[in-house]
């Protein structure tokens, strides 16, 4: 085990680096005369974050409800689709290269055809960011339900388990840790595609209030912002790593 | 992927055979089926147009599309090329000492859970609406992945390898290069394959938000000017750029393999 010391420098060191780096951003912008719309101090884009909070905070449960409704929708949707594509060998064979072929493929350019087909609201967004989250997740679980260990397969069909039986008690415990890490992926992936639909439809959120501002030079209300969606970001990451660990302990039984 | 059924069912050269041409056939239906529907049941030209239209608006302005074609390609590769000198550069250097690693390691694997994505627009603020400020942005949005994929596969060399290393009185340098530098291979390409992706999403999305040239700027034109075709063919054009650089990095990862002689699993050491 490591010692207190040791787990103090660990956790320390790299915050201490954060926190100078924040120091030496402040005195060099307001001692170098830095102008505030090319990069504003660490303090003006704090009081900025607390004089605009209420708008801020509106533009942030925009973003943050469609990032959450598109994770969930793509986490159900992947892990459905994994699941019949993992059931189904002739279906995995006819869609299998073309879905990995479109992970190679620049997704973010498909944003506008979104805005051509559903328009510029709100189901035009999330459907983006769901299409854009889906695909690694559905990759990954449905590698996690194929490797699932082959004798614990056969060991299951030799006592007469059903395909269902095994999938639920077998193949799905298997693929847990594949589809958690890629669930992480997609979370990041969820806030991405919001942000960019935002960018391209203008409408409202945390992306149309960083894009708008640009023009009028208001930049410390772009940090603002993009400090905001760290919050978005990383809150739903920390939810889904704490799911993840509810979710290996209730399947590993410890 | 191998199947894990119980048993085989049908002899294998079968099922290799099925397994290239089910997804072309595939292909070729969805085509055929989404030429002869829109032959029958006509939609909005502004929503989507058969294949032969994208095909035809193709042909009919190369030109156009091939100037857009190059101005993307040429920065996705600057911004890919800069990037790989950058996170290689800085994988290396974090991994130098424990007390670096430790100091910035957390903070860029931190940096790559938040969407970087809202970043763009700054990148306008500070360098302009050219070609500079989307080069920059995709640098930045690429050199990540990179970074943290160097240091992790430095990192993670065979401590064994290393020791035998010592032992017959390499130098750091010379340890750096032959033992810790091949090993790293497979982690470094990885990230390497995701900093490909990456670049490709900063130069897009910088083409969507300053508007004036690239095959980005053509989608967001074409989505706007209700006439759908130059949407697509750039979009196809762009699938095939995200192919032919993938591939790229993929060779570039084969020869690097058999430059050293071996695949090096990055576990491995026999």
């Amino acid at each position: 085990m490591k010692g207190t010391a040791q787990v103090a420098q660990i956790v320390g060191l790299p915050i201490a680096t954060a926190i100078a780096l924040c120091i030496i951003w402040q005195v060099v912008v307001t001692t170098g005369g830095v102008p505030e719309y090319f990069l504003p101090a660490p303090s003006h884009v704090g009081q900025k974050l607390t004089t605009s909070m209420p708008e801020l905070l509106g533009h942030t449960a925009i973003s943050g409800l469609e990032a959450v409704a598109a994770f969930l929708l793509a986490t159900l949707l992947g892990f459905f689709a994994a699941a019949v594509l993992n059931y189904s060998p002739l279906l995995r064979d006819v869609l299998y290269p073309g879905i990995v072929g479109f992970q190679l493929i620049p997704k973010v350019a498909l944003a506008p055809l979104f805005v051509v087909w559903l328009g510029t609201d709100s189901l035009s967004r999330i459907s983006f960011a769901t299409f854009l989250s889906f695909f690694p997740v559905l990759i990954s679980t449905l590698t996690g339900l194929q490797n699932a260990d082959p004798n614990a397969v056969r060991l299951c069909r030799s006592l007469t388990a059903s395909d269902w039986q095994i999938f639920v008690s077998v193949r799905v415990p298997f693929s847990l840790p594949f589809f958690f890490s890629a669930t992480k992926v997609a979370a990041t992936l969820a806030v991405t595609g919001i942000v960019v639909a935002e960018f391209i439809t203008a409408n409202a959120g945390l992306g149309f209030l960083i894009l708008s501002s640009g023009p009028t030079m208001e930049t410390p209300t772009i940090f603002a912002a993009i400090f905001m969606l760290c919050i978005v970001g990383l809150s739903l990451y920390g939810a889904v790593a704490l799911l993840e660990r509810a979710g290996r302990r209730w399947f590993t039984g410890a | 992927m191998s199947s894990t059924g119980p048993l085989p069912q049908q002899p294998a050269q079968s099922w290799g055979m099925r397994r290239v041409v089910a997804p072309i056939v595939f292909a070729l239906v969805v085509f055929i089926l989404w030429e002869l529907w829109l032959r029958f049941f006509p939609m909005s030209r502004a929503v989507i147009v058969p294949p032969s239209a994208i095909y035809e608006t193709m042909v009919n302005s190369l030109p156009i599309f091939m100037k857009h074609t190059r101005s993307t390609l040429v920065e996705i590769i600057g911004g890919f090329a800069l990037a790989s000198v950058v996170g290689v550069s800085l994988g290396t250097i974090i991994t130098m000492s424990t007390w670096v690693r430790q100091a910035f390691y957390p903070n860029i694997v931190f940096f790559q859970l938040i969407p970087k994505v809202a970043v763009a627009p700054l990148f306008v603020v500070w360098l302009g609406f050219g070609s500079p400020s989307r080069l920059a942005f995709a640098v930045f949005m690429a050199f990540f992945p990179i970074a943290v994929a160097t240091a992790t596969g430095l990192a993670n060399t065979k401590l064994d390898a290393v020791r035998l290393g010592r032992s017959l009185t390499a130098s750091n340098w010379q340890i750096f290069t032959s033992i810790r530098l091949p090993f790293s291979t497979p982690h470094v390409f990885a990230g390497l394959k995701v900093g490909m992706t990456m670049a490709m999403i900063g130069i897009i999305v910088g083409e969507f938000i300053t508007g004036q040239e690239g095959l980005g700027y053509v989608i967001m034109f074409a989505s706007s000017a209700g006439e759908s075709a130059p949407l697509y063919a750039a979009l196809f054009l762009l699938a095939t750029m995200g192919l032919g650089l993938y591939s790229c990095v993929l060779l570039a990862e084969l020869a690097v393999q058999r430059w050293y002689g071996a695949p090096f699993a990055s576990e491995g050491f026999a």
